[in-house]
Parts: C-alpha cells; structure tokens; sequence
C-alpha cells in the first residue's frame, strides 16, 4: 500500500517536472513581454514586477505588422487545404489501388520527409529565383511549404484510410456511387479525424517555418516568423517587443489546434460492419 | 400470390438456350421466355489460381436462386461478379438480356445486401437507406415517401433518426436490407445476410425474408453456407464446390435425388449416412451389403447396376429414413443398431449408433428417451437407399 502511494506521488512529480519544462518557455515569453527594458535585464530575478503593456504597444503601432500577420495566415491557410486536398487522394490511390511502384512510391514519400529543410534553402532558392521566378511572392512559398507537408500527409492519412472497411466502398458503389462519389461521401467524412490531425501539423508548421520564408520572401510578401527577426539589429535587440511579438503569434495555431482538435474522435467508423 | 415458376433441372444449362443471330446481346431461352440473370462460361483466375472455371448458369424471371457450398467453393466470387465488384476473367453476364460483363455495378441496376451490414456510420439510418436515391437525384417528396414504406414493412420506422452503431445486430441487418430495398432494383443480392446473427434472430429474419421474396418479384440471388436456409428459400438451389456446380435444381430434387455424394452429404440435417457396400443378386432380387447390414433393392435400379463391373459401392441412408421395427419383421431390411449417443431434443431423438465399425446417425421420433447401449431394430425403405460409385461419387 505504501510503496504504491509512493508511487502515485512520483508519477505526478514526474509530470509536474515535463509540464513546466513544457510550460516554462511560455512562461518566460509571457513575463518578458509585459517587462520594460531594464526591468528584462535586471540580475535580481523577481515573480513580482509591475506588468506593463509598452511592449505590445510599439509592436502594434508597425503598420506593417497587419500585412505580415495576413501573409501568414494566407500561406497557412492555403498551404493547408492544397497539401490536405493532395495528400488526401493521393493516400487513397496509395492504400486502394494496386500498381506497379506502389510500395516504393508510399516508402519514398515518406523518405522525403527526412531532408532537413535548411539543406533545402540553397538548391530551393536558385530554383525559385532563376527558373520559376517565384521568389518574393506568396505563391513561392506556399508551394514549398505543401511539398514539405505532402509526404506526412500522405503518411498520417494512409493509416486512417486504411482503417475505413473496403466493404463500404462497395456498398456506396452498388448504390450507384462513381469513384470521386465514393470517395468524398463515403471515405472523406470517415477519416475527418486524420485530417484535422493533419491539418493542424500542416498549418504550424507553415505558420512557424522561418529558414525558406526569410530566404524566399522580400519586405511585402514576409511572413510573421521573419518579421520576428527584425527585432535583432545591429545596435539592439529588441527583447520585450520579440517576445510580445512571440506571444501574438502563438494565438492563430492554439486556436486553430483547438477547433481541429474537436474533430478528432475516435470510433467514427464503429456500427459500420460487423465487428 | 403468384410464385415465379420453379427452376428446371438440368445437368448443362447452357444447353437450354441459344443465341439469337440477330442480336449478339440478347439470350432466348427454348421456351421463348427470356432468362433473366445468365451467367456463361464464367472463369475467374487470381493470377494463375482459378477459382471459378467456365461456370453455367441460368436463372430464370423472378427466380429465388440460391447458391450454396462450404466456404472457399466459389460462390461469393460467382456473386461478387454478378453484382460487378470483381472482375470476371472469361465468359458473359446478362441481366435482362443485356450483357453487363464489363459494366459498373452502379449500371446493372442490381442491389446488394451484404454479409457485415457495411452501413454507412456516419449517416443516420434514414440517409443509409436513401443514399442510392439521393444519388440518383430522386425527388425529396418521393425519397421521404419510399423510405417511410420500406422502413414500415422492414419494422424500423423508430430507428430512422438512429446511427448505426446504436443498433442491435438483428437491426442493423434490417437497415441493410431496407437500402437494398428501397431502390426497387431488377435484381437483388445477398452475401450470406444472415451469418453475423444469433440463431433465434437468424430463424426470424429468414422467416421474414420468405415472406419478403414472396411479396416482391424480383431476380434474386442469395449466397449461403447454411443449407437450411437453402433449403427454405430458394426456387432453385445451386449447390457448389470448388468452383464447380455439383447439382442445381429445387430443394425437393436436391434432396431426394442427390447427383453425387457431395450434393448428397451436404444437404439435409442431420447428415446423410455414407456406408461401403457391395451389390449382388440373391433370390432374384438385387441386394447391397456390408458389414452390419443387408438390404433388398428397389427392381428399379437392377438396370443401373447391371451395366457396372465393380461390385464395391457407397450406401447412402438419411437418418430420417429409419423405421423402429417390431420384432419379427422382414428380416432382409432390418438393421440393428446399439445406440452410442443419443440426443433427446423432445419430440425427435438423434441417435449415433454403431453398424458394423461405422457410427451412423438416426433420426427418430420419440416419447422417451434412449438408454446408451439399447440395441435397436430398424427397417428402411428401399426406395430411399442411395447408392454412389465409389470412385467418381456420381450417384448410380
């Protein structure tokens, strides 16, 4: 009995320890962003300090932070419906049709994914600039960003749609479903839990990219995370308005993570065959 | 209620119709009626392993055509072909005269019940049974309407509003069967329906489907394992067996005039009951005798021996056909039995007994119940002994 309270009280230190290793870079974030200049480096660490709210203010009165802030939604938005859109018939194909090259096309996508995209920047940006004349526009990016995102799509995607019972699809297509009726009525709603999976992955991480948006962008089409590194100049580093900055954009995913999160129940296809 | 005409015997089928040389698309039968689901020299391969090979088949208009075999016999496969979701490697497939072989299933005007329900979990019940209609780009008024009386005959008029995973099993198999319905199709399938319920709900549901079959007239074909539902279903069963039709023909013909040992062992319950025999002549009748028993044949089958060089022969007795015999009876067709088991069900006893080293089991009906070791006497008709070569296992 004894040794089982004790080992109650570890596993709740245990997760008390990783909530505030989760939980402390945010923390600082929000502190430091309600903190005046010297009140940041000050050496004599305090909880208690008068918030202010300096920092938010000058960050709001850039004109340009509402064209930023657009440019990123924009990219997020877009980049997301594209790659799900995509990866969404594409993991189909992958799953229910058979052709030649299938598990090595389902394998490679996935291989893809493990280029780290700083070793993309280079080859990416001379592409873009001399053959495709992309750079400096949104549309540049957002085709980046669904390549990157498109082979874990696919990847997430194949799993859910390989727990949809085949027996369904015949089903909607006895009942005089075409392919595409089969599957955007039959196969879509059932793997909406993937899909918002899928989408909030795709949407933060279009959102935080920062490495191929600052080489790719130019001062009217920069997207949020670049802006963030304005701040840094020569003569100064603007930390309070970096982290107020920090704290804004944390919003759009939490928010977006939220309402996608509501769509991933479990049991979706549960009644549907005998189990 | 007039029932569609029951199916014609015959050993090849394809033999009852010809081509009309007109029309490549068009079957006539003989008789000038047209066969409503024909399916020709039929083969399916999965790469080099054919499971179906040239397979003959004619229903006839509005036939309850059952197929029915162990499992792996090809009989899901022949169905999935007639309903289009698999792909046939050689021969046709005409409903209505017209051939389909290489159409979509949502072109040959076919409905589908499915063994596992495959209902559509996040439709409500009434959109499961309207989705081929709304497909269709029916009228709203006349979805409601037919959703309503096919919900109505179907008794599930209070589940419309419920998702399919908040139904029983026995329900859910009615909302299956009511979205197969309510297309009013040409012709209907079913893929083992009945398998996934309980006996009791499996016993309702097949009443009710014969009530159902006799109230549409429609082509239907419907695939079993189980040869009791076979038997009180179809107009015509088609009994098969490693992608070959053994025998087809109505119940009463399956039953009593087996084509082969196979036929003969899987229909009827209990089993038939297969002993080793050999046929001779004594006192100018024709016998069949082996170990623990002896029985006078019918003067009918002397002709169908007399052709036969092997003496050696398999005696097929159904264990309905056992007659508790008084003492002193005939002695020629008496049989005695010890009992090993006997199953008291109440108004009938199934007994396994012992005849000569081979267990057999017999059917009788019975006030009290049998002591294990009894030994009892039995007399059989002559006319229901069944004798197979022992090689082929075609029926003499």
């Amino acid at each position: 009995m004894r040794s089982k309270q004790l080992g109650t009280i570890g596993y709740y230190g245990l997760l008390i320890i990783l909530a505030l290793i989760c939980l402390g870079p945010i923390i600082l974030m929000l502190t430091t962003s309600l903190k005046l200049k010297t009140q940041i480096f000050d050496d004599s660490f305090s909880f208690f300090f008068m918030p202010t709210l300096t920092n938010y203010v000058a960050v709001f009165q850039d004109e340009r932070l509402g064209r930023d802030l657009s440019n990123s939604l924009i990219v997020g938005l877009v980049s997301t419906v594209i790659t799900l859109t995509l990866g969404c018939m594409a993991a189909y194909a992958l799953v229910r049709f058979r052709f030649m090259g299938r598990d090595a096309v389902s394998i490679t996508t996935l291989l893809l994914r493990m280029v780290p995209p700083a070793v993309l920047v280079v080859p990416v940006f001379m592409i873009w600039t001399y053959d495709l004349s992309l750079t400096n526009t949104l549309t540049g990016v957002i085709i980046i960003y669904v390549a990157l995102n498109l082979p874990f799509v696919i990847w997430i995607l194949q799993s859910f749609i390989e727990q949809v019972p085949p027996a369904l699809e015949e089903a909607a297509r006895m009942d005089g479903a075409n392919p595409f009726q089969v599957f955007f009525l039959v196969v879509l709603p059932l793997i909406r839990p993937g899909l918002a999976a899928a989408a909030i992955f795709t949407f933060r991480i279009a959102w935080n990219e920062f490495i191929l948006a600052l080489v790719l962008t130019n001062r009217v089409t920069r997207t949020i995370p670049v802006k963030v590194s304005l701040f840094i100049t020569e003569h100064n580093i603007e930390w309070g308005q970096i982290m107020a900055i920090g704290t804004l954009i944390a919003i759009p995913p939490l928010v977006f993570t939220f309402v996608a999160s509501k769509q991933i129940i479990t049991g979706l296809t549960a009644g549907a065959v005998k189990g | 209620m007039e029932r569609a005409p029951r199916g014609r015997v015959g050993a090849s089928p394809a033999a009852t119709f010809h081509i009309d040389p007109g029309r490549t698309d068009t079957f006539v039968r003989g008789d000038r009626s047209v066969a409503q689901i024909v399916l020709q020299e039929i083969v399916k391969q999965y790469g080099s392993l054919t499971v179906i090979d040239h397979l003959n088949l004619t229903m006839e208009d509005n036939e309850f055509t059952v197929l029915v075999g162990p499992s792996g016999c090809g009989k899901s496969t022949t169905l999935r072909m007639v309903a289009g979701l698999e792909d046939v490697t050689e021969g046709e497939i005409f409903i209505d005269g017209k051939a389909v072989t290489h159409l979509d299933p949502k072109d040959r005007d076919v409905a589908m019940v499915f063994q596992d329900y495959a209902l559509y979990p996040h439709m409500n019940v009434a959109r499961n049974m309207s989705f081929a209609l709304r497909l269709a780009h029916y009228p709203k008024a006349e979805i409601d309407k037919r959703v309503r009386e096919v919900a109505g005959t179907l008794g599930i008029e209070d589940l419309l509003h419920r998702k399919p995973r908040e139904l029983s099993g026995g329900q859910r198999q009615r909302v299956a069967m009511g979205r197969a319905l309510v297309r009013d199709a040409s012709t209907f399938l079913f893929d083992e329906p009945l398998s996934n319920l309980d006996a009791k709900l499996r016993t309702q549901m097949r009443a009710e489907l014969a009530l159902m079959r006799q109230r549409l007239n429609k082509n239907m074909i419907y695939v079993t394992h189980d040869q009791v539902e076979a038997m009180t279903l179809g107009d015509r069963i088609v009994v098969m067996h490693e992608g070959y039709i053994q025998q087809q023909g109505s119940p009463e013909e399956l039953f009593k005039r087996p084509a082969n040992k196979f036929v003969a062992g899987f229909i009827g319950s209990p089993a038939m009951n297969f002993l080793d025999g050999q046929v001779s002549e004594e006192g100018g009748h024709p016998m069949v005798k082996g170990a623990g028993f002896s029985f006078r044949l019918p003067e009918t089958r002397r002709e169908a021996l007399a052709g036969r060089g092997n003496p050696k022969v398999t005696v097929g007795i159904r264990p309905s056909v056992f007659v508790p015999a008084e003492e002193g009876a005939d002695a020629v067709n008496l049989i005695r039995l010890p009992a090993l088991v006997s199953e008291y069900i109440g108004a009938h006893s199934v007994l396994i007994a012992d005849c000569g080293g081979t267990q057999v089991t017999v059917e009788i009906d019975s006030e009290t119940p049998i002591a294990v070791g009894q030994e009892l006497s039995f007399t059989i008709d002559p006319g229901t002994i069944h004798l197979f070569d022992t090689e082929s296992e075609e029926s003499i």
